[in-house]
């Protein structure tokens, strides 16, 4: 199983887990699993069924848009990192 | 409620004078408590907005920072609690901008402002929890 890490302000939808184990052979089926578990986390990764504009996901520090997004293989010790985008005015 | 040091509000307002007159910019780490976002350091980065001109008006930090600062609170046992950035010549009060392109709830946004180079006071900002809007909440300044 594979090993999510949970930004800082979503951690009240998964029961203050700063990490979640998750099921699943691509970064998209570990994304899904994690909001089967918890499902309150969704709509602040997800609008509709694609994720959020400034919602980036990391494999072992590797942006995924530059591996084979959603489709990338994730091994059981592999830990994934969503991270923001920022900016403002 | 945000809690930090005089000398970490110091060091943020000196990163807007410096990036004056772009906004500047960088990332708060620390830990969140019973609904209180307590800085304990914090992450400078630099405005990589792509428009030159823009950078008076906008921000942007880069995901390679982005990355940095996450690598760094782990490594501190700390957290990303909270963003923060300057206004310059303008109000420190949350933007259209700052709302159209805001993250998640419970992230601090302080905004400082700098006017003619000089930084002046700052506020501090939390999305609500239906994305609708920023409320302000206390800064709360504290000794070293």
């Amino acid at each position: 199983m594979a090993t999510i890490r949970i930004p800082t302000p979503l951690r009240p939808y998964t029961g203050n887990n700063g990490q979640v184990t998750v099921n699943g052979g691509t970064v998209g089926s570990a994304l899904a699993d994690l909001t089967d578990q918890y499902p309150d986390l969704r709509p602040h990764l997800f609008e509709g069924d694609t994720l959020r504009s400034f919602v980036n996901v990391y494999l072992n520090q590797e942006d995924v848009r530059h591996l084979q997004g959603p489709q990338t293989a994730v091994a059981a010790d592999d830990t994934l990192m969503i991270i923001p985008s920022i900016a403002g005015g | 409620m945000l809690k930090l040091t005089d000398k970490l509000h110091e060091e943020i307002k000196s990163h807007g004078a410096q990036a004056y007159p772009f906004e500047g910019c960088g990332l708060l780490l620390g830990r969140m408590e019973n609904g209180t976002n307590v800085v304990e350091a914090i992450v400078p980065a630099a405005n990589t907005w792509p428009v030159e001109g823009e950078k008076p008006v906008r921000f942007q930090i880069s995901s390679d920072d982005m990355l940095k600062a996450e690598m760094e609170a782990m490594r501190r046992d700390l957290d990303v609690i909270g963003i923060f950035h300057s206004h310059p010549d303008h109000p420190p009060v949350a933007s259209p901008r700052d709302l159209a392109w805001a993250t998640w709830p419970g992230y601090s946004y302080i905004i400082t402002q700098v006017w003619e180079g000089e930084p002046t006071y700052s506020q501090s900002w939390q999305l609500l929890a239906d994305r609708s809007g920023f409320v302000e909440e206390m800064i709360v300044e504290t000794g070293d």
